[in-house]
């Protein structure tokens, strides 16, 4: 039977799990986090009040810019700051915008909803063909690209002068309308464009805080993690860059047809560093930074004019203090001040001292259930019947230039097996592991897991396919908190997509409500119910390691790889942990443990596999390896079988 | 089409090229050191010019004096450009320093058009205007007074990286800053190298090559782009790499704009730089990215 996990709706709760009924009913998701709601609501009053309040249609002008340039950043705000990349080509898709909606509604006379179509499918169409293949590549390629591209659209503004204009700009552009109604003065356009911005700001928002929010911030975050939770990395960063181009290009539309005219210099390489810097003023990832970088970037060159030529070094002066002092943003820093005069202000000394504890407190292994079916996979029976091999490697080799760390390895793993692998370090170990969770191509041989071919595979595929791996050293998120990290295990179970999520759609809320449910009950079946909002630096060693095999054991894996899961911790956290692990084999998962700590080995493991210079030297249950010979010579690098170091 | 041009195309391309690779070394120079692309390389250069048109125009310096004056100026600059914000900045994330220096970068431009306002600037040509013919090609004496420069240029620094004790520890740094601490040597003060260095090569490419095309304040954002698009062509952090991804690009471009269209000719090195990125990421001369786990 296939490995492939189908939808998992009719789930029984997760993994070796207590009754559904034990899970807290939690408050369904509303559209909205109250927090936001409050304050969106105040932003909406404000905006509403100020056309009356201010009387002056000058500054409705410099508001409306403003508007347009905080949609641009909305988008930007969202690849920077969540998924940790940078575009500098971003006028170019605001001018894309421009450009080809005011051609093909002026020009060509096309009806106002076909030309915004067209403006946005074609911007976002070489938004796509731009970032898949330089998104493949580690680094920052993209802002490379994305800049270069930015002065190769500039300059094809100015030379295609038929369709642009040329240098001397497009003029005539007619104004927005909406059923008749004609959106053709400053006021008008005003609560046009802040409807349009609140709306997306909002939808923006909830995408944040969701399925795909937390996808995103775990890319940039840790991305080797994040693919081995079953994210689908490079996907979404490009999804991600398409939808910021999607914001840059409507702007960019509702700007041609605010202004009446368009001309190259608008939309120059300068435009797309100062959208960057709004960002970066503001506060990365923050989207009311944003607004608040919006809003302030582009009032600065207005209050600045008055110093005629010296705008623009005061300009840059400034922008360089705000860098230099203030680098987490405006808005990021000026909430940690506040909060540190409130704490400041109603703080005893006493408080401060009780506050920590609690959380990095002795961690009690989960009691688990032996054998619940949950954990079983189909095509598999009880845990006594005979083990069908889960795993299979075939003469596996990988070679890195001219050092071979893997030499034609061959072994099984069974379900219900724990499988350790040892050997002195540089043996390959942990590059085995790599290979079968799919970060490293192998060079010749195969690897099937219940019949599927890994090979070629990406490490979120395979996770998907029901392997979950820790790591060496733990891997967490850092920018979400314990039970956002734990959620992130259910990454794969989700369906909710960027529409969904930002819309929250009723699948997309009872979803979101079902796997909020379920990370609940197992941080709570784990031990680390306390914690759940947390962040992760504050667990102890023991509790951050328990998290990650929990997070892992959330994707319902059948086979799970362990990376030295006890290294670095004391004699009865280490006691524990394994003892936990035997649990989970007990229950039916197949496991490869990599450790160094031969008593957990001798103890634990039901095979063992001893790796040197990437090839295998021995295999079989631990008794006959305690007493090889070759491994013996492996470890200590003499042929004396007499003495046996290997002895608990 | 006109083939016959095409050896003034080469040499106008290699001498465009010449100045290119200066620039791009610059880059490659504080990417060594510090892992950062300085958005400032470009105003380096406009610097560079900038100082020595007002060393020899308004001072009266005869050129051979106020040429290595600039330089030195500009490298002062530079080397304060890193004592000062970049050293400064609490948040040490390759992203916000690469954006002080797009600060540092505006600022400088803001401060060349306070001092030396907006119109174009002019140094005379080295050698005289007497262009001198060499195969059906017209060689301004200017060319051959940058390429032999740049030459120099390249010695001096293929020299210093491998023989002196300095440049040995600046490579040491850029290979493992942690280890190079730990046995003694200065990170800070190779980084602060660095910068000044990087602000020497980004001054001597404005010197060269103002008296061909002029000079204002913010002619730097373009070559600066380009030095940086020749930096990635040929495989950026590599000396080799930017020196011949430099000189390439001005071939390129000047092929292209002699025989393609030269509306189009700010264009072609950034289709180049597309192109590269797309086909080639890791550059012609770069080795392939290591992928780390």
């Amino acid at each position: 039977m296939n490995a492939q996990r189908p939808d998992p709706l009719p789930h029984q709760g997760p993994a070796p799990g207590p009754s559904p009924g034990e899970a807290p009913a939690p408050n369904p998701p509303p559209r909205l986090r109250p927090q936001s709601r409050h304050a969106l609501a105040v932003l909406a009053l404000i905006l509403l009040a100020l056309p009356y309040a201010l009387g002056n249609d000058y500054l409705l002008l410099l508001f409306n810019i403003i508007a347009l340039n905080a949609l641009v950043v909305l988008g930007l705000n969202l690849l920077i700051g969540c998924a940790g990349q940078i575009s500098l080509g971003h006028a170019a898709f605001y001018g894309l915008g421009a450009y080809l909606g005011a051609i093909a509604g002026s020009t060509w006379g096309w009806p106002l909803p076909a030309a915004l179509l067209f403006a946005l499918m074609l911007t976002g169409l070489i938004g796509w063909l731009l970032a898949v293949p330089t998104l493949r590549l580690e680094g920052h390629y993209l802002v490379m690209a994305t800049l270069g591209f930015n002065i190769i659209v500039t300059i094809a503004i100015n030379q295609l002068e038929p369709f642009t204009g040329g240098p001397s700009g497009l003029a005539g552009i007619a104004p927005l309308q909406a059923g008749g109604f004609l959106i053709d003065s400053d006021r008008r356009f005003y609560f046009f464009i802040w409807g349009l911005f609140l709306v997306l700001f909002a939808a923006t928002l909830n995408l944040t805080d969701s399925r795909v929010g937390r996808a995103l911030q775990a890319i940039h975050d840790n991305e080797l993690a994040a693919g081995a939770m079953g994210v689908a990395c490079h996907r979404y960063k490009v999804r991600v860059f398409v939808l910021s181009t999607l914001y840059a290009a409507l702007a960019g539309f509702c700007y041609a047809h605010y202004v009446s005219f368009i001309s190259p210099k608008t939309f120059d390489i300068f435009y797309s560093v100062q959208v960057v810097t709004m960002v970066v003023i503001g506060g990365m990832g923050n989207l009311w930074g944003g607004l608040v970088g919006a809003a302030l970037i582009t009032a600065l060159p207005e209050l600045l004019h008055r110093f005629e030529d010296l705008h623009v070094l005061i300009y840059g002066l400034i922008l360089t203090g705000a860098l230099v002092f203030v680098p987490r943003g405006l808005v990021p820093s000026g909430l940690a001040l506040l909060r540190r005069l409130r704490d400041a202000a109603a703080a005893t000394p006493a408080t401060d001292a009780a506050d920590a504890p609690g959380v990095a407190a002795a961690w009690a292994p989960p009691a688990i259930e032996p054998a619940p079916a949950a954990a079983l996979p189909d095509s598999l029976g009880s845990p006594g019947t005979v083990l069908e091999p889960l795993l299979t490697i075939h003469n596996l080799s990988k070679h890195f230039g001219g050092l071979q760390a893997i030499h034609q390895v061959s072994m099984t793993v069974a379900s219900g097996e724990m499988v350790a692998l040892i050997g002195p370090n540089g043996a390959g170990k942990t590059t085995l592991l790599n290979i079968i969770s799919g970060l490293i191509e192998p060079s010749a041989g195969r690897l099937r897991f219940r019949g599927t071919r890994l090979e070629g595979l990406r490490p979120h595929a395979i996770a998907a396919l029901g392997i979950g791996r820790t790591f060496q050293a733990v891997q967490h998120f850092r920018h979400l908190n314990v039970l956002g990290n734990l959620l992130l295990g259910y990454h794969t179970r989700g369906r909710a997509g960027f529409l969904g999520c930002a819309w929250r759609s009723p699948a997309a809320r009872r979803e979101a409500r079902r796997i909020a449910a379920q990370a609940r009950a197992e941080l709570r079946r784990v031990g680390l119910e306390g914690t759940a909002e947390h962040s992760v630096d504050q667990l102890s060693l023991v509790q951050q390691k328990v998290l990650e095999i929990a997070r892992t054991l959330a994707l319902e894996p059948a086979l799970l790889l362990l990376d030295e899961p006890v290294a670095g911790l004391n004699p009865r956290e280490s006691e524990q942990l394994m003892e936990w692990i035997g649990q989970l084999r007990a229950a039916g998962l197949g496991i490869v443990l990599v450790e160094h700590d031969m008593n957990m080995v001798m103890r634990y493991a039901d095979r063992v596999v001893v790796l040197q210079h990437g090839a295998k030297i021995a295999d079989g249950p631990p008794r006959l390896i305690q007493r090889d010979p070759k491994v013996i010579a492996a470890y200590l690098g003499t042929g004396a079988p007499g003495e046996v170091p290997l002895e608990p | 089409m006109s083939l016959h041009l095409l050896p003034q195309f080469i040499v106008s391309g290699v001498t465009n090229g010449s100045v290119y690779a200066l620039i791009a070394l610059g880059f490659c120079l504080i990417q060594n050191a510090t892992g950062l692309v300085n958005f400032a390389q470009g105003d380096f250069v406009m610097l560079g010019a900038m100082i020595a048109v007002s060393l020899y125009q308004a001072w009266g310096l005869a050129l051979p004096i106020a040429f290595p004056l600039a330089v030195i100026s500009v490298a002062m600059i530079g080397m304060l450009l890193e004592r000062g914000p970049i050293r400064w900045s609490r948040n040490r994330d390759v992203l916000t320093l690469v954006m002080v220096t797009v600060g540092a970068s505006i600022s400088l431009r803001g401060a060349g058009m306070v001092i030396w306002g907006k119109g174009e600037r002019m140094l005379p040509a080295f050698g005289g205007d007497t262009p001198i013919l060499i195969q059906g090609a017209a060689i301004m004496p200017q060319t051959l007074w940058i390429l032999g420069i740049s030459c120099l240029v390249l010695s001096a620094l293929f020299i210093f990286y491998r023989f002196t004790l300095v440049g040995k520890a600046m490579r040491a740094v850029a290979d493992n800053p942690y280890g190079a601490r730990l046995i003694g040597i200065s990170e800070r003060r190779m980084v602060a190298l660095a910068f000044a260095m990087s602000g020497a090569m980004g001054a001597l490419a404005g010197i060269l090559i103002t008296p061909l095309t002029g000079m204002n304040y913010s002619a730097g954002l373009m070559l600066g782009l380009k030095g940086f698009a020749g930096a990635i062509l040929g495989g950026y952090g590599s000396t080799p790499g930017a020196v011949l991804g430099g000189l390439l690009l001005g071939v390129l471009e000047a092929l292209g704009a002699g025989f393609i269209s030269s509306a189009y000719k700010d264009a072609f090195a950034f289709l180049v730089l597309l192109a590269i990125l797309f086909v080639k990421p890791a550059g012609l001369f770069g080795a392939e990215p290591a992928k780390r786990l």
